[in-house]
């Protein structure tokens, strides 16, 4: 009873604040409201998002920069959460503190500091500048613009997640594979690597369901044309008033985001089963 | 087969030495046990050997060669672990194949080899077995297989029965040195337990603080313990204080002939060296407890000045509680300044028992 009391307030939020604006949703686009106020049945919307180009453009696009996020954020986290668990000292823990850094920048921030950076005329340019050498093309506007914004973002969450995982990972175990004549690329591929395969699924399906519905780095870094879902979503709501195709593409998105979801949960789910 | 060799081999963490100044010769085929408590730098040896330490100074020599600096993977050493450290995502046949495969030797001699060293362990049907599903004794024979399969010149093992029941450890370390002898192979075991130490090793090297307090083989380090600390860690010992003068050394309980410097020093009695009779006297020791071991009775003596002396009796001797016991001493040892100066009373020879009435 203690139990079912403790999770009882956040099992109501979940309910109200995230099951019910999604079957919500769902039913509002399958249940279109007609003209007259009455509600039938109708895939228009779905139809129109899956023939549109722009919206599939739009879908592609995100779709695109969740794999290339993913993709890098797992390529630049994995050496660093290694270095971190496998390493001791002052250097580490600046090491550390530095991947750690970007959890505590709002993305807004982020956001102009790269403008400031990357930008037209910004730090990077300027320094080119005043070692003679060309203009650099900027990935601002472009779709690397969110690309370079999602990662450094999302870095600390997946630093932080990555070591989690190898924390599990016993130094004896390393030390064994090393003492079997294994060298350092070795233990990695065959000891370490197996046996983070799970963390490295949670890693990439957190930070793939972040990256997909993201908002600020795509709308201020990334092009106008063909945009991420998350600004395609609120231009479609507040610039063209159009409610039921800015649902619809919520629904799409939300589908997206719960195969990654169930990548997760999956893993979760064996993670409880393997325990004793 | 192989003669390691270590050399003045130090190792600082910051300020401290977690080994200091340590020179060792383990010969072809012996077993050594480094035992001392924690903290005395006897694991930190250990993996210096192994390459998962790297020592501050000096230089270890496996068959005349400097491995010092090799990493661990390019050293003829075979380590077993305390924690087992087996590989959980492989079953018991690709745990000990592993190190075979990374040597790319043939499919055929791999399933040979690894079926010989499971059955050298006594685990021959459990190749296919997660190591998940095994007990804690297993998953040791399974780690010794893994570093036998690879025949290793020197076999390192650290505490690896630490965790397991007495029983067990017991019945483990037979079987270890049974397939030490077998193999002929030269091992460097550490413990904390002497009992291990005392059971397996042809020598031991007792180590204090990052020091080698004494190496020597079991009966010498428990018969003639050159310091109090070897005295102290090895078996039990009974300290009492006493003051010599003129080759005599005093305490209110014991008068014995110590031909040593005048002066206060201690003096080491084993309780099998010790024997009591009921006295009348009414400043005698006082039996403070028995405890019937079945091959022994151990009673603990509770002397005027506080000192608690532990003595072995044969197993029907009666000595109730609250009885007044003069001690009888057959051997002693006498320390000063934590070093022995002098050692009476081998054994079976009868040191004369005095008694000082007050």
């Amino acid at each position: 009873m203690v139990g079912l009391t403790l999770v009882a307030l956040p099992v109501f939020l979940l309910g109200w604040l995230i099951v019910y604006p999604i079957l919500s949703a769902v039913l509002e686009t399958v249940f279109p409201a007609g003209e007259n106020g009455a509600r039938a049945l109708s895939l228009a919307s779905y139809r129109f998002f899956f023939s549109d180009p722009y919206s599939l453009a739009n879908l592609q696009v995100t779709l695109w920069t969740t794999l290339v996020c993913g993709v890098l954020l797992i390529l630049v986290g994995l050496p660093i959460a290694l270095y971190l668990r496998f390493s001791q000292g002052r250097f580490a823990a600046y090491v550390q503190a530095m991947a750690i850094f970007p959890m505590f920048v709002p993305s807004i921030i982020l956001s102009y500091a790269l403008i400031r950076t990357i930008g037209p005329n910004g730090t990077v340019d300027l320094i080119l500048n005043a070692l003679g050498l060309p203009k650099l093309p900027t990935p601002y506007l472009t779709p690397w613009g969110p690309v370079i914004g999602l990662v450094w973002d999302n870095l600390p969450l997946t630093v932080l997640m990555l070591t989690a995982g190898l924390g599990q990972i016993s130094n004896a175990s390393v030390e064994a594979a090393r003492d079997v004549g294994a060298g350092p690329f070795r233990v990695f591929l065959a000891v370490i690597l197996p046996r983070m395969a799970n963390s490295l699924l949670v890693t990439a399906s957190f930070a793939v369901l972040g990256i997909f519905s993201a908002f600020t780095l795509p709308y201020v870094l990334g092009p106008a044309a063909p945009e991420m879902m998350g600004p395609f979503m609120d231009r479609t709501f507040s610039d063209n008033n159009d409610p039921l195709n800015a649902l619809t593409q919520a629904v799409i998105s939300f589908g997206f985001c719960l195969v990654f979801g169930l990548f997760y949960v999956r893993s979760i789910a064996r993670n409880q089963e393997g325990r004793p | 087969m192989a003669r390691l060799t270590i050399k003045g081999v130090s190792k600082s963490f910051g300020t401290g030495f977690a080994v200091n100044d340590v020179s060792l010769d383990v010969e072809d085929g012996e077993l050594v046990c480094l035992l001392g408590p924690s903290g005395s730098g006897k694991s930190t040896l250990l993996r210096m050997i192994g390459g998962f330490e790297r020592p501050s100074a000096g230089e270890i020599l496996i068959d005349a060669k400097d491995v010092t600096r090799l990493p661990p993977e390019r050293r003829p050493t075979g380590m077993v672990f305390q924690s087992h450290a087996l590989w959980t995502h492989w079953n018991v046949f690709d745990n000990i194949a592993f190190g075979l495969r990374l040597r790319r030797r043939p499919r055929a001699e791999i399933r040979e080899r690894v079926e010989q060293a499971l059955a050298m362990v006594g685990l021959a049907d459990y190749g296919q077995r997660m190591t998940t599903q095994l007990s804690g004794g297993q998953q040791q024979r399974v780690a010794l297989a893994r570093s036998l399969v690879l025949e290793p010149k020197i076999l390192l093992l650290d505490e690896p029965f630490a965790s397991l029941d007495q029983h067990l450890r017991e019945r483990l370390r037979e079987e270890v040195k049974d397939i030490q002898s077998r193999l002929g192979i030269t091992t460097l075991f550490v413990t904390h337990g002497q009992d291990e130490a005392l059971a397996l090793a042809d020598r031991i090297v007792v180590m204090r603080d990052g020091v080698m307090e004494q190496v020597a083989p079991p009966d010498v380090i428990y018969r003639a313990p050159r310091t109090e600390f070897v005295a102290s860690f090895i078996g039990s010992m009974n300290f009492i204080r006493v003051t010599v003068e003129e080759g005599i050394g005093r305490h209110e309980d014991l008068t014995l002939p110590v031909p040593v410097a005048d002066g206060p020093a201690v003096l080491g009695i084993r309780p099998e060296a010790l024997s009591l009779t009921p006295s009348e006297r009414p400043r005698a020791g006082r039996v403070h407890r028995s405890i019937d071991f079945g091959t022994h009775k151990l009673v603990d003596i509770d002397l005027l000045d506080g000192t608690r002396m532990k003595a072995m009796m044969p197993p029907e001797t009666q000595v109730p509680r609250g009885l007044r016991v003069e001690l009888g001493v057959s051997a002693f040892h006498v320390f000063r300044d934590g070093a022995q100066v002098y050692q009476a009373g081998a054994r079976g020879s009868e040191t004369e028992r005095r008694v000082s009435h007050a």
